[in-house]
């Protein structure tokens, strides 16, 4: 039982983890937190299904237009709803326009693609076995997430730009960053990012448009837990989150086990508002 | 100008006469039969197979003549799987349309929002949903069901898992929609009545993409068979996969979409859909022999006949629509459209002889459809949307 505990728990841990990435890579770009976060993760996984089971394309092709489609998808999430409501952030208009948004692209979705879960192809043809690719794809996906953004970050000019933009824009700006080119080109990462989870959580989750709303809702916790922005707390209660929902699907089951979640999602914030990794933001009076 | 006794009486006649030729000219026009199913979003499955044996049904009675003379025109209205869009339908078709009858909605909870509304229009009404407070006599005097209620529906199930399977010790899971959740309170207790122990009962949410955790409580609860209540493929594929890489040999006994094809395509492996038993209707399922009876038969080459495909869809949701304008028509054809007398004549229908099954109602009872029909199937055993019965039923 602990074992399958850890193996999904991790597993689903994983994809949550990645869409929290998701969330934080626009957020670090426009302060903005775009619901479609869960979309492009649900996309990810239709998208997989559309060109290797459903056209019949190597995996690898597959793979890569997954992942193109989830760019394009984010580009489009900047310029649509993202930009337009930059200049009145303080009045929260991103949460209609980019839930807007998210909300089309799923109902496009269940209308063209199907409103029944369709079966999402096997990545791999090797054997099932109790540690299956179903389990381990997410989580090599999430490792290579984490190691990708920590070398672009630190290690590359355009990673500077990234962490300059989100740090200060007005201050990136006067220096002669294209700000509008960099929060493109964060919005398009993010969609990366995000289509990953869904084509690596795939065989757990197959290739559903109801996955969006489920994805966007506990992608959101573990930003919430870890620290708006914060990539590292978000993976650490990515984590924590799965195995937590897991061990209470184990103990309690059914509904409870929601409930359970969201029972102990709101003590840590009553807790620590601020998230479990981040600091309080001071405000000068 | 002045009008003479004589034409003035000239021109009464002929006015009179004209009146007397107005019932022959009205006996030319269409019979309007509303019609409301879900032909697109998200529950457009059943109606969208319903739809074909309607449209055949409706094609083979104007073909040969229709209602003393009139053709049948069927004024659709598609719900989009909406009861909104529903409820919006049928306002249109009895009070801009003016329809003799309404066939639909197709999805109880389209029925749920439409019922109520078409009981106050003095429209017969006939539906094919499940959900039991859909037809009542006193409340929707014009209401009937030519399709099974869910009590009979989970009597068929508990009969099978007790009777037949000898199984005692149950297992009943659902999603958390209001179908499921319904199903679960309506069968445990039923379940209870016969005698059997309900060891496991739980809702769970259908987006849960590891219910290894709930099999492994019914295993250890000592479950000797599952029964899952709900309509998402994606949910009872996962429940089938997972019994399947537990390598646990417990039948598992329930709803129809067991048995689709959409949760066919969902299974990691095709004999994991062994030993999995869905509700469906014995007059369109095959015997041990792998023949269907000789009206289904001769139904399906109609079928073939007229390129209608089956592959697709199942059988029984075809048979449903194929014998609902049938049942309307030969209503009209002994008594006429007048509202009242077509429902006069449906209070009394005995044995209608449907493809899908034979439908009788009485004034205090209008749901039609014979509690023994309702019968279990071997899912793995579908073949151009119908299925051999399951073990047990003898041939």
């Amino acid at each position: 039982m602990v074992e399958s505990i850890v193996l999904s728990g991790v597993a689903i841990g994983c994809i949550y983890a990645l869409i929290a990435i998701t969330y934080n890579v626009m957020f670090s770009a426009s302060r903005v937190f775009s619901f479609t976060a869960g979309t492009l993760g649900m996309l990810g996984g239709v998208l997989g299904s559309l060109f290797i089971a459903r056209m019949g394309m190597p995996v690898a092709a597959g793979f890569l237009l997954a992942l193109a489609g989830g760019a394009v998808l984010g580009i489009v999430t900047e310029i649509v709803a993202v930009r337009p409501v930059l200049k009145s952030l303080d009045q929260h208009l991103y949460v209609l326009s980019t839930l807007a948004l998210a909300l089309m692209v799923q109902q496009f979705t269940a209308i063209e693609w199907s409103t029944e879960p369709q079966p999402f192809p096997r990545l791999f043809d090797i054997a099932r076995g109790e540690f299956d690719q179903q389990f381990w794809l997410p989580m090599l996906a999430c490792a290579v997430v984490i190691v990708g953004l920590e070398l672009l970050y630190r290690h590359s000019l355009i990673g500077h730009a990234f962490l300059a933009i989100a740090e200060d824009s007005f201050a990136a700006r006067a220096l002669g960053l294209p700000e509008r080119g960099l929060r493109m080109a964060s919005f398009a990462l993010a969609g990366v990012i995000g289509a990953l989870a869904g084509f690596a959580g795939g065989e757990m989750l197959l290739a559903f448009f109801a996955n969006a709303p489920m994805l966007t809702f506990y992608g959101f916790v573990p930003v919430a837990l870890g620290g708006m922005g914060n990539n590292r707390g978000a993976v650490v209660a990515g984590l924590l989150l799965g195995l937590f929902q897991q061990s209470a699907n184990f103990l309690v089951g059914g509904i409870f086990a929601s409930v359970a979640v969201f029972t102990v999602f709101i003590i840590v914030l009553l807790a620590r508002p601020e998230g479990l990794a981040g600091s309080a933001l001071r405000r000068r009076v | 100008m002045s009008i003479t006794r004589r034409q003035a009486l000239a021109s009464g006649a002929a006015a009179i006469a004209g009146s007397f030729v107005k019932p022959a000219i009205a006996a030319k026009e269409p019979i309007l039969i509303g019609y409301l199913p879900a032909l697109t979003g998200p529950s457009s499955s059943t109606g969208v197979g319903i739809n074909r044996g309607i449209q055949l049904a409706v094609q083979e009675i104007n073909a040969g003549g229709g209602i003393d003379g009139r053709q049948i025109e069927l004024i659709t209205r598609d719900t989009q799987s909406d009861p909104t869009k529903a409820v919006n339908g049928a306002a249109e078709l009895t009070r801009g349309q003016k329809v003799s009858v309404v066939f639909g909605p197709v999805n109880s909870g389209e029925s749920l929002a439409v019922v109520p509304l078409l009981a106050r229009t003095n429209t017969p009404q006939v539906h094919p949903c499940w959900v039991d407070s859909l037809t009542d006599p006193k409340k929707y005097p014009m209401c009937f069901r030519n399709a099974p209620t869910n009590q009979q529906i989970g009597g068929a199930a508990n009969r099978y898992v007790m009777d037949v399977l000898k199984r005692k010790k149950v297992a009943v899971i659902s999603d958390t929609t209001g179908y499921g959740t319904a199903s679960v309170n309506a069968y445990v207790p039923m379940l209870k009545a016969k005698g059997a122990e309900v060891v496991y009962q739980g809702n769970v949410d259908a987006a849960n993409p590891d219910l290894k955790p709930e099999l492994l409580r019914m295993q250890s609860a000592g479950a000797e068979a599952i029964m899952p209540w709900s309509v998402n493929a994606g949910f009872l594929s996962r429940i089938i996969n997972t019994r399947g890489q537990m390598q646990w040999d417990v039948p598992i006994v329930g709803q129809t979409t067991l048995g689709s094809g959409q949760t066919q395509a969902l299974l990691e492996k095709p004999e994991y859909w062994a030993k999995v038993y869905p509700n469906n209707f014995r007059p369109v399922c095959a015997g041990a022999d792998g023949k269907l009876s000789d009206r289904t038969d001769a139904f399906v080459d109609r079928l073939k006949s007229a390129k209608i495909e089956m592959g697709d869809t199942l059988l029984w949701w075809i048979a449903l629509g194929y014998d609902s304008p049938r049942m309307i028509a030969e209503a009209m054809k002994n008594v006429g459209t007048e509202p009242e007398q077509v429902v006069a004549y449906l209070n009394k229908l005995k044995e209608f002889p449907g493809v899908y099954g034979d439908i009788s109602f009485t004034p205090d009872r209008h749901d039609g459809y014979p509690d023994d029909e309702v019968v279990m199937v071997e899912a793995n055993s579908l073949k151009n949307g119908s299925f051999r019965l399951a073990p047990g039923y003898g041939s």
